[in-house]
């Protein structure tokens, strides 16, 4: 399969995948419980920069959206802002039950259930709370992804944004985002968005 | 404590009582000064006791200004579902005497309403927006009774006994059917149930 994969997105994007993966930045923006594991994953016994991967503090430089546990529907809104923010590729990882189908709050009136019915997930990370071992498999898994070639959920927020945006706008409603996601999907390349 | 009251003693202008403060001497003070009676002595700095809905307001100016609890730590709400009322615990504490009086109020829980004490208290308003809220207690002469948390709430106050949580949960958002194998987990190939950016491969 590589070699097909090789000859189908030519070597310079191998080359690009290959620096890609090794050059990770990811948001410093936590929800949730699951911020707690991040400080061991980051110092030195788990070093997280190891595999290229340092927080960051603004969207606009990030490459990595990590949700970590549970979102109400008012950081949802938040994290939508965040994320329109960030320049593609970027990567959503969904830290902890919580963002794959509510967790322990899943019977809570004011948490969303699935983070994937409002922003296109590249990996879910189970666990209440996952372990820093399982962080670093994460990412690793993540970064084989983007090596592969196969990182490319987000796209699908530019191809199908009215499914995300009916999703969004039966959680909290119109928010002004700043961010014109046809144009912004016109810029990144995407075909599915020049309709 | 004793050292430290005297010195504070000398700061404050003399209220209802002498030195000799404890928890039973407030009980007598409150039932004298505030004209309102059935406290009782529940520890050593605990005060407690019921309050008309009606007089609560001229029972805390007169606690403020007469007995010396300045302090309002907290106004809370419990739903008496069986019995159809709400009862709100307002909590006076006083740095005086390390005393804390709490005044259950009980209301109809039909069309909750009850008068503010943001006039004696202007922090309160706070409590009352939450309770206003959370429980749907209208608070008369509160002007500020905003969404404070629930900014896109267009439920009912959802810490009413008779909001089930659960059914709201599943009436409003949507689960997956969520059966990962390891092997999925581990090389990230679970997409949800809706199969996300198949194809987008090239």
């Amino acid at each position: 399969m590589a070699d097909t994969e090789l000859t189908q997105r030519g070597a310079w994007n191998k080359v690009i995948a290959n620096l890609k993966k090794r050059s990770l930045w990811m948001l410093h923006y936590c929800t949730g419980c699951g911020a707690v594991e991040l400080p061991p994953t980051m110092t030195s016994r788990f070093d997280m920069e190891r595999f290229g991967i340092m927080p960051m503090v603004t969207p606009r430089q990030a490459d990595i959206l990590l949700i970590t546990g549970y979102l109400s529907v008012k950081t949802l809104k938040r994290v939508i802002l965040i994320y329109e923010q960030m320049v593609a590729p970027k990567y959503v990882v969904g830290f902890g039950s919580c963002t794959i189908n509510g967790g322990m709050y899943w019977n809570s009136y004011s948490t969303i259930k699935s983070l994937d019915q409002y922003l296109p997930v590249e990996l879910f990370l189970a666990g209440c709370m996952p372990r820093p071992e399982a962080i670093v498999t994460g990412f690793n898994a993540l970064i084989d992804r983007i090596d592969r070639g196969e990182a490319n959920s987000w796209e699908d927020y530019y191809k199908n944004y009215d499914f995300y945006h009916k999703n969004q706008l039966h959680a909290f409603g119109e928010i002004e985002t700043h961010h014109d996601i046809k144009s912004d999907g016109r810029y990144f390349g995407i075909a599915e968005a020049q309709r | 404590m004793s050292g430290q009251s005297k010195t504070m003693d000398t700061d404050r202008p003399a209220a209802a009582l002498g030195a000799a403060r404890s928890a039973a001497d407030l009980v007598v003070a409150i039932a004298a000064d505030a004209n309102v009676a059935g406290f009782s002595v529940k520890g050593p700095r605990r005060v407690e006791g019921r309050v008309d809905a009606a007089s609560l307001h001229s029972f805390a100016s007169a606690l403020r200004t007469r007995v010396g609890f300045e302090h309002l730590s907290a106004i809370s709400c419990v739903d008496w579902l069986a019995d159809g009322q709400f009862e709100l615990v307002y909590h006076f504490w006083s740095y005086r005497d390390n005393c804390l009086v709490s005044a259950h109020v009980r209301i109809a829980r039909d069309s909750a309403s009850m008068e503010t004490i943001t006039d004696l208290w202007q922090p309160a308003s706070f409590f009352e927006r939450d309770i206003h809220e959370m429980f749907g207690v209208t608070f008369q002469g509160n002007t500020d009774l905003e969404k404070y948390i629930l900014t896109d709430w267009a439920g009912p106050p959802p810490m009413r006994k008779d909001f089930v949580s659960r059914d709201f949960a599943h009436d409003h958002f949507e689960f997956k059917d969520y059966e990962p194998s390891w092997d999925d987990l581990v090389t990230g190939g679970y997409h949800g149930s809706r199969g996300v950016a198949e194809g987008s491969n090239e």
